[in-house]
């Protein structure tokens, strides 16, 4: 016969999960929906700390330092005049709605040089020529296509009542000419325009005024020296600057003035709890019905290790099996929360990265060898006797 | 023997023999107690926000901001248009006969959290005039208000606690240079944890040509109609009116309602969670009665009472555990000071919330405890006896 070594007592535990096929089934469908949630928690937390390590460190972004309207755009030339700046961009946001004030959206105009300050925004190299080449033409990433079914060659009306054009209008009109992908930290897409066509659209009196310049340094190490010398030269100015590095704004620790992090382990751990108790109870009980069953395989020699080996195997396998359809669940749901939310708002979607699983699991053996703790204390001070009697 | 009668036997039997199935039992208590923790815990965020937002400023103000304003922060109101505001019809009158409005400057400015040294900004919100008139729960609690005209600020008494020097004596960065804070001041509503300077003063140093919003009081509730009528009805302005807790309503809605999806997102994948525990104690439990729910049914008792039993017993172990849940989140959360960025608000648990948390709790238990019932109500005294 051939041997299969341990695996041979694999039917042993199956057989003891088929006892009760409904308790197994919902045992395992609550550890999925707790690991469904633990996934998208640690997952979100993953997602931090990526965009964390993902965050420029020689990228600077200088904006308005007491609120957020209409930096001169003078500003930006000063700064690209500073040794160590390499590449500079100017921007400024239109903020509108779709046909409904409910359905808000904003469009980034960028300048000639935005794609090589950001080529890590989805937009290609050939995307931001054609942008630049028609004056109204806008790229969107796939999420915001899909949001207002646009595809390339679409016209996109925003209606923008904050932002008057220069013929009096609040109705921008723009073709989009290409579609780009999306990236994690804008979670509800983005779309980006021509900065210069916006400009010229506005009345006088509103042109030349940005709303962010950034720009890239030649040395990371002095990207915060450089923001700091920027703001102290307009500190004094009829605009202020506030300059800030790209990794000092994506810190994991004050990501949207939340301490995420906290709240997702909290609740990463209620779930985990809530599956112990199940876990604890369903094993404990499963045991306690099938002393007879245990003592009858003491009798014909199992040693006390294999038994607690069977048990422990039984606790894991619907809390593994669990986790690793809560995680892949975790996965599909992520891709879908942001339909969720309003416009304007969203949190980045979770990672799925290979750490969430890896956690899943560990937590997952955990529960299953702290759940299985007590009824395999309790089976190796049984007394075969009486438990093969039933009287125990 | 009446139905009802018998329910109440067959449950009051259940309970007696809870003991013996109580680690079962305490799997839908505990599960429910995380559920109905954990949610509380979470609203009580999105609640102490709400209400902060919803309470902020006196209800009898309404508020002027540019037409299509969404943002507070991109409204904008000329000095020349704010004049014309001042001069509308409707606005209460001071005991100088002036009218109790004021434009209002608002921006924020760089600070650093007190926990982390993270960066936020501070609400800085100017008062003119009429500034405290308009905030009638307005107080000094330490050192002095500011004086017009003076390069000075003084900060909301609760500031300090999310927000880093942010005490009577710090001093705040402005474009010409740096402002002390003279004194501390409470409201008892979001004003708390912002910044107050004295409007000209702060508009010159800012360069301003325009305000951001204009606060007025109005005469009475109904003459606001003639006051939004004409604003919105002179060509000169572009402007939108509200009434402030409007105003207010409207611009939170978009942010509570993302912290709602979030928040019973959480909710309600835990309570699916719950549910499936609850199932499974209450079959359990079906099946370690077989016996004893026979013997009841060969007494007499009809099916309807020994289901409704089970669905009341899960009712009653889910309430149990999500009364846990609640009084641990009441009593960890309900009026613990709390901040967003830079934001200071309450944290509440109110009755209400605990409310639609028991609802919760009895919805989990009808729907976990019914199969099971339905199960006991249809087994043969032959089967059940039979059963083990």
């Amino acid at each position: 016969m051939k041997d299969w070594g341990p695996l041979r007592y694999f039917p042993l535990v199956w057989a003891a999960l088929r006892r009760k096929p409904v308790r197994s089934v919902l045992t395992f469908l609550s550890v999925t929906v707790a690991f469904a949630l633990f996934g998208l928690m640690i997952g979100l937390n993953a997602t931090i700390n990526l965009l964390a390590q993902q965050a420029r460190a020689d990228r600077v972004w200088t904006f308005l330092r007491y609120d957020n309207t209409g930096l001169p755009i003078a500003v930006a030339k000063r700064v690209a005049t500073l040794p160590g700046v390499k590449t500079i961009t100017v921007m400024s946001y239109l903020n509108g709605y779709v046909g409904d004030p409910k359905n808000r959206t904003f469009i980034t105009m960028g300048d000639g040089d935005y794609g090589r300050v950001y080529p890590d925004q989805g937009v290609t190299p050939e995307q931001w020529d054609a942008v630049h080449k028609q004056r109204n033409a806008i790229v969107m990433s796939r999420k915001q296509a899909a949001l207002w079914h646009r595809k390339t060659g679409d016209m996109f009306t925003v209606i923008a009542p904050e932002i008057t054009r220069a013929d009096g209008g609040k109705n921008w009109v723009f073709k989009v000419v290409g579609i780009s992908e999306d990236i994690s930290y804008a979670p509800a897409g983005m779309i980006f325009g021509n900065y210069d066509y916006y400009d010229k659209s506005r009345p006088l009196a509103d042109q030349g005024k940005i709303n962010e310049v950034d720009f890239l340094v030649k040395d990371a190490g002095q990207a915060a020296a450089i923001g700091q010398r920027i703001d102290r030269l307009f500190a004094n100015s009829a605009s202020p600057t506030f300059s800030d590095t790209e990794t000092s704004a994506f810190s994991p620790s004050n990501f949207g003035g939340m301490d995420v992090q906290t709240v997702t382990r909290e609740v990463a751990a209620a779930g985990l709890l809530m599956m112990l108790f199940l876990t604890a109870t369903v094993i404990t009980q499963s045991v306690r019905e099938r002393r007879a069953e245990f003592a009858t395989l003491k009798t014909i020699g199992f040693s006390d290790a294999a038994m607690i080996a069977l048990v422990m195997v039984e606790a894991a396998l619907p809390c593994l099996s669990g986790a690793v359809c809560g995680v892949a669940a975790a996965a599909w749901l992520a891709q879908h929360m942001q339909a969720l939310m309003p416009p304007d708002f969203g949190i980045p979607a979770p990672t799925m990265a290979a750490s969430v699983f890896a956690w899943a699991l560990a937590s997952a053996c955990g529960v299953a060898l702290a759940g299985a703790a007590l009824p395999v204390l309790r089976l190796r001070r049984m007394d075969i006797a009486s438990a093969l009697s039933g009287r125990a | 023997m009446s139905m009802l009668r018998q329910i109440a036997i067959v449950s009051l039997l259940n309970f007696r023999n809870l003991r013996q199935r109580r680690w079962q039992s305490l799997v839908v208590v505990a599960g429910m107690a995380c559920v109905i923790g954990v949610l509380l815990s979470m609203l009580s965020m999105a609640e102490g926000v709400h209400q902060a937002n919803l309470n902020n400023g006196d209800p009898r103000n309404a508020i002027v901001v540019s037409r299509g304003t969404v943002f507070e922060g991109n409204s904008s109101i000329p000095r020349d248009k704010a004049h014309i505001v001042m001069a509308a019809p409707g606005i209460a009158k001071a005991a100088d006969g002036s009218p109790i409005a004021d434009p209002i400057l608002s921006v924020g400015v760089p600070a650093r959290l007190q926990k982390n040294g993270g960066r936020t900004w501070i609400a800085l919100r100017s008062f003119g005039k009429n500034g405290a008139l308009l905030h009638p729960t307005f107080h000094m609690v330490a050192g002095r208000m500011f004086r017009p005209g003076a390069r000075e600020l003084i900060v909301g008494d609760l500031a300090r606690f999310q927000v880093a020097e942010m005490r009577v004596g710090d001093k705040v960065s402005m474009p010409d240079g740096e402002w002390p804070i003279v004194g501390a001041f409470a409201t008892g509503d979001m004003m708390d944890g912002r910044l107050v300077g004295d409007t000209e003063t702060l508009m010159a140093s800012l360069r301003r040509k325009a305000y951001t919003t204009i606060q007025a009081r109005m005469a009475s509730p109904a003459v606001f109609v003639i006051f939004r009528g004409a604003l919105t009805s002179n060509p000169a302005l572009a402007v939108d009116v509200m009434r402030l807790p409007e105003w207010n309503a409207k611009s939170s809605a978009d942010f509570i309602k993302f912290m709602h999806v979030i928040i019973y997102g959480v909710g309600v994948i835990l309570a699916i969670g719950a549910l499936f525990a609850c199932f499974n104690t209450m079959y359990a439990a079906v099946e370690s009665r077989g016996r004893e729910i026979a013997t009841l049914r060969a007494l007499g008792y009809g099916g309807f009472a020994v289901a409704a039993s089970v669905v009341l017993e899960a009712a009653a172990l889910s309430v149990a555990g999500a009364l846990i849940g609640a009084s641990a989140a009441w009593s960890l959360y309900d009026g613990v000071l709390s901040g967003l960025g830079s934001e200071v608000f309450t944290l509440t648990v109110s009755p209400p919330m605990i409310g639609t948390a028991l609802l919760w709790a009895v919805a989990v238990a009808l729907l976990g405890g019914i199969l099971p019932s339905i199960q006991a109500a249809r087994w043969t005294v032959s089967d059940a006896l039979r059963a083990r």
